[in-house]
C-alpha cells in the first residue's frame, strides 16, 4: 500500500531536523521527529511501508518488528488526522531503499510520535474558507 | 477545504444603496465578467469624487483611489507612515468603496450559507483573478494581477470590523506580494537601519507587547501584527501597517503609547487599536534587513534571549501565517524555512518589566555579527 500526503490541504516542510505538517482544513498542525522525519518523508514520497520499514531496518537498531509496528502505527495516525490519503499505486515506480553502508553502526531506535498541535483551529472554526470550482464564481444553476 | 458551489447572484451597480430584490439576475460565467461587475460598481460609486493617496511599499508605490473620503479616513492612518510623494508609477492601484457613504448598491453577491460562521470566507481564483467575499462583515476584495489592480468593498466604512483598519486590505497585500515573490507574514519586527528582528507566534504571545514596548526605545518599528517578507538569501523585512492592537487590559502597562483611535470591548473580544504614527512618527520605517528571529513567551523575570533550533520558530510562524492568509501557496512553507534558516533564530523571554523587552533586543542586535 501507498500513500501521499494529502495535498492541497495539508503542507509540509522539515527544518533543522523536524518536520512541521499544517492541516489547512481543520486548523491543527504537528511535528515529527527522529524517525518520524524519514518515515513521513518515505512516505509523502510514495514510498510504501515495507520498503519504508527496510529502510529504517537498515539504519536503526531495534528489537524485531518494533519499527514495522511503529511504522505502521505512524501511518494510521496519519491517515486518522487525514494528513496523508491513499496514493496510486499504478504510479511511478518504488524508490529505491539504499544498502545500509558497511562498517557503520546503526543508530539506537526511538519510536516516532506524532505531536499535534490546536491552538490555531479557532482561525479554521471563526473563519472557513470555501473554495469555489473551476466553473466559475458564482455559477448559475442549470435552472436560473 | 470542500468546494462548493455558489448559486446565482443578484445584480449589482445600481444606484440605490442595498438594493434589495435585483429583477433577472443575470450571473457571471466567468470570474473575469464578475470582476468587471465588481470594477462597474467602483466606477459608479467613483461619482461622488476620487481621493487619493500612495505609499511605498517593498520598494513600489501603491495607489490607494477611494470613492469619497470615508474608506481612506478608516484605513489610511495604518499607511500613512509610508506616504509617498515621489510620483512614481504605482505598481498596484486599490480602489475603494463602501455603499453607505457613496450611496451605491453592493457589488455583485454570491448567495451564501446564512449558517456559516461569521468569518467564512468565499474565495474564487481564475488566473489572473482571486476574489474573496466574507459575507458575515460584508467585506470584498478583488485582484486582477495582469492590470496590477485591486478593489476593496464594504457595506459601511465607518462599522468595519476593528481589524480592518489595523491591517487594511490584507487580503489584497497577501495576493499582490504573493505576485512579486514576497511573502505576508504574521509577526512583528523592530531594529535599527542597520538591521532588525523578526518575533513571531501566535496571537497573545507577546509580540505586540515586544513590538510596541520598544517605542520607548531607539528601535524603529515596522509593524506588531503582520510584515511583508522577502525569502532567503538575503532576507528583508518590509513594513505593511503602523498600528499596533493591544488588549485592553495590557494597554494600560504601556503608558507612552497614543491614545487608542478604537477602543476595544473585551467581552467581545476585541482589541484597542493604536497608529504609531500618531505618536512616534519618527519611530517608524520601510523595513530593514533581517538579523534574527525571536519567538517570544511571557517568562522569567528578566529578558533573557536563548537559543532555538529554527523548527521552534517555524513552528511559531508557519502555521499561523498559512492559516490567516488565503490561498496558502505550496512553496511558501519552504519560503519560510529558507527565511528561518538563514538567520538565527532564538526563544525570547521577555521577563517582568516591559521598558527592559527593547534594551534586550538592541544588545541582541548589537552583538550578533553583521
Amino acid at each position: 500500500m501507498r500513500y501521499r500526503a494529502n495535498a492541497p490541504q495539508v503542507m509540509a516542510e522539515t527544518i533543522g531536523g523536524e518536520t512541521i505538517i499544517v492541516n489547512l482544513a481543520t486548523g491543527h498542525y504537528f511535528n515529527l521527529q527522529g524517525s518520524g522525519v524519514e518515515i513521513w518523508e518515505g512516505i509523502a514520497q510514495g514510498e510504501s511501508v515495507p520498503a519504508v520499514v527496510a529502510r529504517l531496518e537498515a539504519l536503526y537498531d531495534a528489537p524485531a518488528g518494533e519499527i514495522e509496528a511503529s511504522a505502521t502505527q505512524l501511518v494510521d495516525d496519519l491517515l486518522d488526522e487525514e494528513l496523508i490519503v491513499a496514493g496510486d499505486a499504478n504510479g511511478s515506480a518504488e524508490p529505491v531503499t539504499p544498502a545500509p553502508q558497511p562498517g557503520r553502526a546503526r543508530r539506537p531506535f526511538a519510536r516516532p510520535s506524532l505531536a499535534k498541535f490546536t491552538d490555531m483551529q479557532d482561525i479554521i472554526l471563526l473563519d472557513p474558507v470555501h473554495e469555489v470550482d473551476t466553473r466559475g464564481w458564482p455559477h448559475a444553476p442549470a435552472s436560473a | 477545504m470542500a468546494g462548493r458551489m455558489l448559486p446565482r447572484a443578484p445584480e449589482g451597480g445600481s444606484a440605490t444603496p442595498h438594493a434589495a430584490a435585483a429583477p433577472a439576475p443575470q450571473a457571471p460565467a466567468s470570474l473575469r465578467r464578475w470582476v468587471e461587475g465588481i470594477e462597474g460598481t467602483f466606477d459608479l460609486a467613483a461619482g461622488v469624487g476620487l481621493a487619493t493617496r500612495r505609499l511605498r511599499l517593498a520598494g513600489e508605490v501603491v495607489q490607494l483611489r477611494a470613492a469619497g473620503p470615508a474608506m481612506l479616513e478608516q484605513l489610511w492612518p495604518a499607511f500613512a507612515h509610508l506616504e509617498d510623494a515621489s510620483g512614481a508609477e504605482p505598481a498596484l492601484t486599490v480602489n475603494l468603496w463602501d455603499s453607505e457613504s457613496s450611496g451605491v448598491a453592493h457589488p455583485p453577491l454570491p448567495r451564501t450559507d446564512a449558517n456559516e460562521p461569521r468569518g467564512a470566507v468565499y474565495y474564487a481564483a481564475e488566473p489572473p483573478l482571486q476574489v474573496a467575499y466574507q459575507p458575515g462583515h460584508s467585506l470584498m476584495s478583488a485582484f486582477d494581477a495582469e492590470s496590477a489592480s485591486a478593489w476593496f468593498w464594504c457595506a459601511s466604512a465607518a462599522n468595519l470590523p476593528f481589524w480592518e483598519p489595523a491591517a487594511p486590505i490584507r487580503q489584497i497585500m497577501h495576493w499582490w506580494l504573493t505576485d512579486r515573490g514576497l511573502m505576508l507574514l504574521h509577526g512583528a519586527a523592530v531594529g535599527t537601519p542597520a538591521g532588525g528582528v523578526l518575533l513571531v507566534g501566535r496571537g497573545g504571545s507577546g509580540k505586540s507587547t515586544c513590538a510596541l514596548a520598544s517605542l520607548a526605545s531607539d528601535l524603529l518599528f515596522a509593524g506588531d501584527d503582520y510584515v511583508a517578507a522577502r525569502p532567503a538569501p538575503d532576507p528583508w523585512v518590509y513594513s505593511l501597517y503602523s498600528s499596533g492592537k493591544l488588549e485592553p487590559d495590557h494597554a494600560r502597562l504601556l503608558p507612552h503609547l497614543p491614545r487608542p483611535r478604537f477602543h476595544g470591548d473585551e467581552a467581545a473580544d476585541e482589541k484597542s487599536v493604536f497608529y504609531v504614527q500618531d505618536r512616534f512618527p519618527g519611530h517608524t520605517c520601510e523595513g530593514f534587513a533581517l538579523r534574527a528571529v525571536l519567538v517570544p513567551r511571557v517568562a522569567g523575570a528578566k529578558p533573557r534571549v536563548l537559543p532555538l533550533e529554527p523548527g521552534g520558530a517555524f513552528r511559531a510562524l508557519a502555521p499561523s501565517t498559512l492559516l490567516q492568509l488565503h490561498p496558502a501557496r505550496p512553496e511558501a512553507m519552504a519560503e519560510m524555512a529558507r527565511l528561518l534558516q538563514s538567520v538565527p533564530t532564538f526563544a525570547f523571554e521577555v521577563g517582568g518589566d516591559i521598558y527592559e523587552i527593547p534594551k534586550a533586543i538592541e544588545r541582541l542586535l548589537n552583538e550578533l555579527p553583521t
